[in-house]
């Protein structure tokens, strides 16, 4: 094992462990300043460390302190304290495990050997999501039977009851999925999308499968718990549900855990239907081809990005009412120019691999680089829908949970089973 | 009871409403649009700076209440109990004592409201056959980070003038 | 039973009794005829004309309710048109100079000029001239402050100082609008009845010094209850209220009719003794002087009567049947000498032929049934041979004139079961703290042997146990007045057919012939 081997290993696990983790910093940020926005308000705009409110993200810094320093209470009924405590740790631990196998990049090949680029490298892929994901909801109802409340208990029975009905026209459009695709390997799936379909489309997932995304998509909000099918923590019913006796740190743990969930389903959605970490009409083969044109494009775009940018942070970083000494004006210069040195940064770093460094083993990182920052703009997306949703529509009643799940989506993915394989016996 | 009974159709029957997922995605289409709508341009949120931007407070509004004098200074109220029979939150505890200022025998020695507990419902203000007290200081935001200080006392309330003039309150109340 | 008469009123037939007068006797059949100036105690007098009622075929056809006896046949008009626009004039009459001052009249909430303008009137005030000013809080005397402007001269106070107390303080003075209540100069209202006048007055116009300004009747609950005040057991309102964030809190005791004991009236001393359980009470339980919860309060006293070798217990001439049974029977247990010694509750000369009597104990009758001996030279003696004296709210020095014991009591360890803190008590190095009357319920026997039963009113936030549950904490069986009767039916004779749920409002005289028609 060379020293390069354990340095991707190590980048690897600190990929697979850190973006989920700092995606959750961005996604209560997004669902904050997402939600007011749908709801025409302004979300948060107060918090700031000496004037820089980073557009509300230190909102998110000073949550995090209240909830780290809250007193971390675990009430006096509560008789099974080891289950208590376990159970936020299993919910956050099993959503951060199945992001592991999802792939960010196509296959990198350095130094002559080629690195999946995974978390943990392994070709189950898709069973091991199916497996982890199903087991986080014992976290769930753990936590709701140990808090010996009913309200917790109501919400534990609530999330079981509504995963064991999801948990089926999920795994069976995943079925219709696999029998397109051939593998269970994620990376091998990812790869597969990257050809085209009749010569022009790309043949994402979406447009194989576009009952069995429909389903999936579906299926995947209601495994994770979001509105609109949030029954298992029913605020307005059921106090917080299975989380109600949960405070300080342990709470946050179903937090984080709630948010890591939402971005590894995204992530695994826009693995399995949205053609993973390719760039639309530019497979790993013809990014390595047109490494250098395509640098120059950078360079010519990233500066009327930053344009743009820079205009709307002028246009909406001020106040909107008389205010002397606005020290908002003050921020937005600092913004701007922090923005302009990143495009000068990256113009830099583009020019050095145009004159120095182009061709080979850099050609090959920097279309990792660029797939991995494909990946996470779709993630990113993939989150706003959850976004959303969530703040378009209202809760289901739990009778039409059950009944979308077994009425409508279960014959559903059974109809799309047989529609696929016909399709795949008959054209081959 | 001689309501017309009006039959609505019930909405929702089609099939593609019935399919529900192109309700959602139109329901969809229009908070997405409230979104960057929001984005692109953050002064059109309705939205009120409220501590730099303070509401503007009508005669009408029922804020923190406050006791009224008459033009020589004597304390309208006569301690006639009407607010505190009236109150729905129980919040007013009056002690009643004589009174030798010719206005009346009878007036407050301690006429206390418990903000904690007051709904600033009003009736307190329509049960008063004196005008006596008033909910018109214009005072909407009552802080304090003990118990004791949320309990009005009657010093404080002679104390607070109202915030209007007399014709606008008088238009506000009727 | 009273001879029964059929009459009609507004042509429907009522049965009421014979020799009643038309207000008294359709009031039972729940027909109000509205009145100012008629008291049942006072009689008639005519002078409101607000009782007017019409008679069909009559002659006069018109009459005052108060003064026409009900007779059979008799055809009473209330609802007619003519009927109605007399009270409407009457009452347009009294309310001509009234100062219309219900938000500072005490009065209001009960005030029966409000109740009727509300039913029989509801018509604005046609005046257009100033009113006529009559002085207003004068002081008459023993508390009562009068108000001439209120005052709808119904004569109901100047015919109870003449009739009632005989004392005559009162007279209307001048005609006309310029009449008015007053009394003689420099001659105040002197009688130990006179804040009953404020009872009786139908209207604002009496007021009590000792109640006015200090609540609203209508926040008042208004429960019955017994005076304690002496032996005659005059029959009470306790019009008590919880404060937001406050005590329950006794404003005023008001005299309950109760024909058989008290009339219509109560002395003043017993009305204005609802100070005194308000007042002074004992809610801590201290053992050595030092407070401690009444558990450990219990634990002392019991560890005490069980090592005392010669324990006596003292009971109260005020404590109910119920309470002086279960004391009984716990000396019974300990074996304890029993005594009622209570001589200070009497004070001799103090009572007259009307209401107050000498005795100031509530059950002196009581403690002679259950046969307690409360006999000064026994008292003495097994004071001196006690190591312990167990005193059940017995107040020695309630008045002079047991000085002598002192020394005694001094040498004699104590526990004192007290619902007030008062001498008697202090001394003791146990002390219990137990309700007071107004805290529990009970049956009395008064000066005429009636036998009355009250029940709780008031419930203070000390909330002291009752003397029947330290009992039962000290090791007794008895735990409520009801697991006390069969006990009680079975001693003493005189109670063995009495079962207390059977107890009339008014109550049930002891003796041989009432006790078979009330066992029964």
């Amino acid at each position: 094992m060379s020293a390069l081997d354990i340095i991707m290993i190590l980048l690897r696990i600190a990929f697979g462990v850190l973006v989920p983790l700092s995606f959750v910093a961005v996604l209560v940020w997004m669902e904050r300043r997402g939600a007011a926005y749908f709801q025409d308000r302004s979300g948060p705009n107060r918090c700031n460390i000496m004037g820089f409110r980073a557009g509300g993200l230190v909102q998110n810094l000073a949550d995090a302190i209240k909830l780290v320093f809250k007193e971390d209470v675990v009430p006096g009924h509560i008789r099974h304290k080891f289950y208590f405590i376990l159970a936020p740790m299993l919910v956050f631990i099993t959503a951060l495990l199945c992001f592991a196998v999802i792939p960010f990049a196509d296959v990198l090949l350095v130094g002559g050997s080629s690195y999946i680029m995974q978390a943990i490298p392994t070709d189950i892929g898709i069973l091991w999501f199916l497996a982890i994901v199903g087991f986080g909801v014992y976290g769930i109802i753990l936590a709701g039977w140990s808090s010996h409340n009913k309200y917790g208990v109501l919400g534990g029975l609530r999330a079981a009851a509504q995963v064991i009905s999801y948990e089926i026209p999920m795994g069976l459009a995943l079925v219709s999925l696999l029998a397109v695709y051939g593998t269970v390997n994620l990376t091998e799936m990812a790869q597969y999308q990257g050809q085209l379909l009749f010569g022009f489309i790309p043949m994402w997932g979406v447009v194989l499968q576009p009952l069995g995304v429909i389903i999936f998509i579906v299926a995947a909000f209601a495994e994770t718990n979001r509105t609109p099918f949030d029954l298992a923590e029913g605020e307005s019913e059921i106090v917080a549900g299975f989380h109600v006796e949960y405070s300080s740190m342990k709470f946050a743990l179903f937090f984080m855990g709630e948010y890591v969930a939402m971005f590894v389903s995204s992530a695994l959605i826009v693995t399995l239907y949205f053609g993973s970490y390719q760039i639309p009409w530019l497979a790993t083969d013809t990014l390595l081809a047109y490494a250098r044109p395509v640098t120059v494009l950078l360079m010519i775009g990233l500066p009327v990005i930053g344009y743009f940018f820079g205009q709307w942070i002028k246009k909406n970083n001020s106040s909107h009412y008389r205010r002397e000494h606005d020290p908002r004006i003050r921020e937005t210069k600092v913004y701007i120019a922090l923005l302009w040195s990143l495009v000068v940064l990256l113009e830099v770093i583009c020019l050095g691999y145009l004159l120095f460094a182009a061709g080979g083993g850099a050609d090959r990182i920097l279309v990792a680089l660029l797939q991995i920052g494909t990946f996470l703009l779709k993630t990113f997306l993939m989150c706003f829908v959850y976004v959303w949703v969530r703040w378009t529509l209202p809760r289901f009643r739990y009778d039409q949970l059950q009944k979308i799940g077994w009425e409508k989506l279960l014959p559903l993915s059974l109809l799309n089973i047989f529609i696929t394989s016909a399709v795949i016996v008959a054209f081959g | 009871m001689g309501a017309k009974v009006r039959v609505v159709e019930r909405k929702g029957r089609t099939f593609l409403e019935q399919l529900y997922l192109l309700e959602v995605f139109k329901g969809m289409a229009v908070t997405l649009g409230h979104f960057f709508r929001n984005l692109l341009d953050n002064s059109r949120l309705y939205v009120r700076h409220y501590p730099e931007v303070r509401p503007e407070i009508s005669p009408r509004w029922r804020g923190r209440h406050r006791l009224t004098r008459h033009e020589d200074g004597t304390v309208k109220c006569v301690a006639c109990f009407m607010c505190q029979t009236n109150c729905p939150s129980n919040c007013i505890i009056i002690e009643a004592g004589e009174r030798f200022d010719g206005r009346s025998e009878k007036m407050p020695l301690r006429f206390d409201i418990d903000l904690l507990e007051c709904i600033y419902c009003g009736y307190c203000v329509e049960a008063c056959p004196m005008d006596a007290i008033r909910m018109d200081t214009g005072i909407f935001s009552v802080t304090s980070d003990n118990r004791e200080s949320m309990v009005l006392g009657l010093e404080e309330m002679l104390r607070t003038p109202g915030a209007f003039d007399e014709d606008s309150y008088q238009k506000g109340v009727r | 039973m009273a001879e029964m008469v059929k009459l009609f009123v507004n042509g429907q037939e009522v049965e009421v009794e014979a020799g009643k007068n038309l207000i008294d006797a359709l009031q039972v059949v729940g027909i109000e005829i509205p009145h100012f100036c008629y008291h049942p105690a006072l009689g008639a007098d005519g002078n409101c004309r607000m009782c007017l009622v019409g008679i069909e075929d009559g002659r006069p056809p018109l009459v005052p309710a108060c003064k026409t006896p009900a007779q059979p046949g008799m055809k009473v008009l209330l609802e007619d048109e003519k009927i109605k626009k007399i009270q409407r004039d009457i009452m347009e009459l009294e309310l001509i100079n009234h100062p219309v001052d219900c938000p500072v009249c005490d009065q209001a909430g009960e005030c029966t000029l409000q109740d009727y303008y509300m039913s029989y009137s509801q018509q604005d005030s046609r005046m257009n001239v100033e009113q006529v000013h009559k002085d207003k809080r004068l002081d008459f005397g023993c508390g009562v402050v009068h108000d001439q402007e209120r005052c709808v001269l119904c004569a109901r106070c100047v015919r109870f100082t003449r009739q009632i107390t005989k004392t005559g303080e009162l007279g209307i003075v001048n005609r006309s609008d310029q009449a008015r209540v007053t009394i003689f100069p420099g001659r105040p209202l002197a009688n130990r009845y006179a804040l009953n006048i404020v009872d009786i007055c139908p209207v604002g116009a009496m007021t009590s010094k000792d109640f006015r300004f200090r609540q609203r009747v209508w926040f008042l609950q208004k429960d019955p209850g017994i005076c304690h005040g002496c032996s005659t057991g005059c029959n009470i309102y306790i019009d008590h209220h919880r404060e937001k964030y406050g005590d329950d809190v006794i404003y005023r005791f008001r005299a309950r009719t109760n024909l058989q004991v008290n009339g219509y009236f109560i002395c003043d001393a017993g009305r204005l003794s609802y100070k005194t359980e308000n007042e002074n009470r004992q809610d801590r339980t201290l053992v050595d002087g030092v407070e401690v919860p009444l558990e450990r309060g219990i634990e002392a006293a019991l560890d005490k009567l069980n090592r005392a070798r010669k324990p006596l217990m003292l009971v109260s001439p005020d404590s109910t049947l119920e309470q002086l049974w279960a004391i009984k029977r716990i000396a019974t247990l300990y074996g304890a000498v029993l005594s009622g010694y209570s001589d200070a509750y009497v004070l001799a000369g103090d009572g007259d032929d009307y209401l107050i009597s000498d005795d100031k104990a509530a059950n002196r009758a009581g403690l002679q049934l259950l046969d307690i001996d409360s006999g000064k030279e026994s008292f003495a003696a097994a004071l001196a041979d006690a190591d312990l004296l167990v005193n059940f709210n017995n107040d020695l020095f309630f008045s002079p004139g047991n000085e002598d014991l002192q020394e005694a009591l001094e040498a004699t360890d104590q526990v004192s079961v007290c619902s007030h803190d008062r001498p008697a008590f202090s001394r003791a190095t146990v002390i219990l703290p137990c309700a007071s009357y107004s805290e529990y319920g009970g049956s009395i026997v008064n000066r005429n042997n009636v036998l009355q039963r009250f029940a709780r009113a008031v419930c203070r936030d000390a909330d002291p146990c009752d003397i029947i549950e330290i009992t039962r904490l000290l090791g007794g069986a008895i735990s409520d007045n009801a697991r006390a009767w069969p006990g009680l039916r079975q001693s003493v004779p005189a109670l063995s057919r009495i079962w207390p749920e059977r107890i009339p409002v008014e109550g049930v005289t002891l003796n041989s012939s009432e006790e078979t028609h009330v066992g029964a």
